[in-house]
């Protein structure tokens, strides 16, 4: 599988709170920015798929595929949309496929309707637990009570994505700095979760352009290389009862895309992992085996996710600082950092990411789908 | 109770489970609840206990069946929600919601009384005890308590598991 397709066309949105666009009007602008970002025509996208439910894009936005689909696994669906592309694609049933998101998240609320759609079991929310913030919680104090994780340490997580952000035009940290006392400050949500350890819903579009190996060589941008991917699905763990030591089922994940990508963890040059709450990208590092078990605190609070760390991670901010499109920010920051597009958050060394996703709220735990990738500039 | 009292008696239960979005595969859970009961759904092949209604993960639905259980555990996790997320959660913050383990091994979400927010806490025992709720359904909430000496298993393996 390695190295057969690649990223060839990346589409940014306008990211922030209150845009006052719609999700369609900011996809139809992501995917715009993508083809324009390719150097392609609108005719050339022979595929497309939606995170999330679609049913209009086509037509609004004059583009004429062989197919259409959506996907949905909550905040894991932007890195199966890539997996799900290059199957198209090596299928022969596409020649270049977007995978397209732009949500405007800032409008919406949660109702507080039990709904057994999105909270698998409605029994819990009869309690009151409600959101996400609450589920992360279980396995960000569960961390605590083995491993002595502080909120210091969760705070270490917030400041060190946001100094990423500050350097970072287009986000919404770029320029607003955040300190450990500032962390400290902010109000509690959902102990131990204080506000500076949640994301917030923002509105954004982003497109992604996939093509083939060969395709990619011929275009404009220097191609990004999907090296491998794997996927892993916490219901392992919740039949096994260990569902709150694990933030993702990540071992299968794990071990699927670096087998593909023929690689190990010490040719990572950067982690981009989704990052609902500070925890998260935290318990993954640990997962993935980056460090040991127990060590993230310490890890963050040490400095080693910095640019100059042992592993740069959500190098742009991430969800927490820089802005929130349901797993695609991620996958963008790879794409500029492996191109040299990152500006002065360039890192010296960008030659592989480590990107994941995570998603599907689960109502009794954080969530359920994991999905990772290794993207890089050499096939 | 009369075959038709009994009758409308579960439809009235499934008509609140529905309503709350729970699963009709539960209401045996719910009639023993009201009943003053803590069921678990057990695999009679494996000895694997269930909380939702599910199937067993080696034995499918070849024995499965609901069984009375202790209705004891220990607090594996927590949050204290301080943000009131809707109007009727409002009144309420700050409130714990802890993430049982029964002394079988299932996971059961619930609210524990008796017991200030700050002083929840992972492990702390905990016991069942049925309260009636606006939605229909009798909940069990818990209250901490005594356990058993040796019933609490200190690891994090179910059963079988
Ligand atoms: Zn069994």
């Amino acid at each position: 599988m390695r190295g057969r397709c690649a990223i060839v066309g990346l589409g940014i949105t306008e990211q922030g709170v209150g845009l006052g666009l719609e999700g369609r009007e900011l996809r139809a602008r992501a995917v715009d920015l993508a083809l324009a970002d390719a150097g392609l025509p609108r005719e050339a996208i022979d595929g497309y798929i939606r995170a999330h439910v679609e049913r209009e894009d086509l037509r609004y936005m004059g583009l004429s595929p062989n197919f259409s689909v959506s996907m949905m696994t909550g905040g894991a669906t932007p890195v199966f949309t890539v997996i799900a592309a290059q199957a198209l694609i090596e299928s022969g049933q596409a020649e270049l496929v977007a995978c397209v998101y732009g949500e405007a998240q800032s409008a919406s609320a949660i109702t507080g309707k039990p709904d057994i759609g999105s909270y698998g079991y409605g029994y819990p929310t009869l309690y009151g637990l409600l959101g996400a913030a609450a589920t992360h919680a279980f396995h960000a104090r569960r961390h605590m009570h083995l491993y002595g994780t502080t909120s210091e340490h969760l705070g270490a997580v917030a400041v060190t994505q946001r100094n990423y952000a500050v350097k970072r035009p287009g986000t919404l940290g770029f320029g607003k700095s955040l300190t450990l006392a500032e962390h400290q400050a902010s109000p509690m949500i959902a102990d131990p979760f204080r506000r500076f350890d949640c994301t917030r819903n923002t509105d954004g579009g982003i497109a992604v352009l996939v093509a083939s190996a060969e395709r990619a060589r011929s275009l404009r941008k220097k191609p990004v290389y999907v090296l491998g991917a794997g996927t892993g699905h916490n219901i392992a763990n919740w039949h096994s009862g260990e569902v709150f030591e694990h933030h993702d089922n990540i071992a299968p994940a794990k071990a699927r895309a670096f087998a593909q990508a023929g690689m190990t963890l010490a040719d990572i040059d950067m982690a981009q992992l989704y990052d609902p709450f500070t925890i998260s990208p935290l318990m993954q590092l640990e997962a993935f085996g980056f460090i040991k078990a127990g060590q993230g605190g310490p890890f963050y609070a040490e400095g080693g996710a910095r640019p100059d760390g042992a592993m740069p991670t959500n190098t742009g901010g991430g969800q927490l600082s820089a802005y929130y499109t349901t797993g695609f920010t991620g996958i963008a920051e790879a794409v500029l950092q492996l191109r040299g597009e990152a500006g002065e958050g360039q890192l010296k060394k960008a030659a592989t990411s480590l990107v994941s996703g995570h998603g599907m709220n689960a109502g009794v735990q954080n969530t359920w789908a994991h999905a990772c990738m290794i993207l890089g500039n050499n096939p | 109770m009369d075959k038709q009292a009994q009758l409308e008696k579960r439809n009235a239960l499934l008509a609140a489970i529905r309503k709350v979005g729970g699963d009709p595969a539960d209401l045996p859970f719910w009639e023993g609840c009201e009943a003053g009961v803590f069921l678990l759904h057990r695999c009679a092949k494996c000895e694997r206990h269930y909380w939702p209604a599910s199937r067993c993960v080696e034995h499918g639905d070849e024995a499965m069946h609901w069984v009375e259980a202790s209705g004891r555990g220990r607090v594996y996790t927590y949050t204290v929600l301080h943000h009131a997320y809707t109007p009727a959660t409002r009144d309420k913050v700050p409130f714990a919601i802890a993430v049982v383990q029964l002394e079988e091994g299932p996971f059961y979400h619930s609210t524990v009384l008796e017991c200030a927010v700050d002083t929840v806490a992972v492990d702390l025992p905990v016991e069942a005890v049925m309260m009636p709720h606006e939605s229909g359904l009798t909940l069990p909430l818990f209250r901490p308590g005594r356990v058993r000496p040796g019933r609490v298993r200190p690891g994090r393996v179910r059963p079988g598991a």
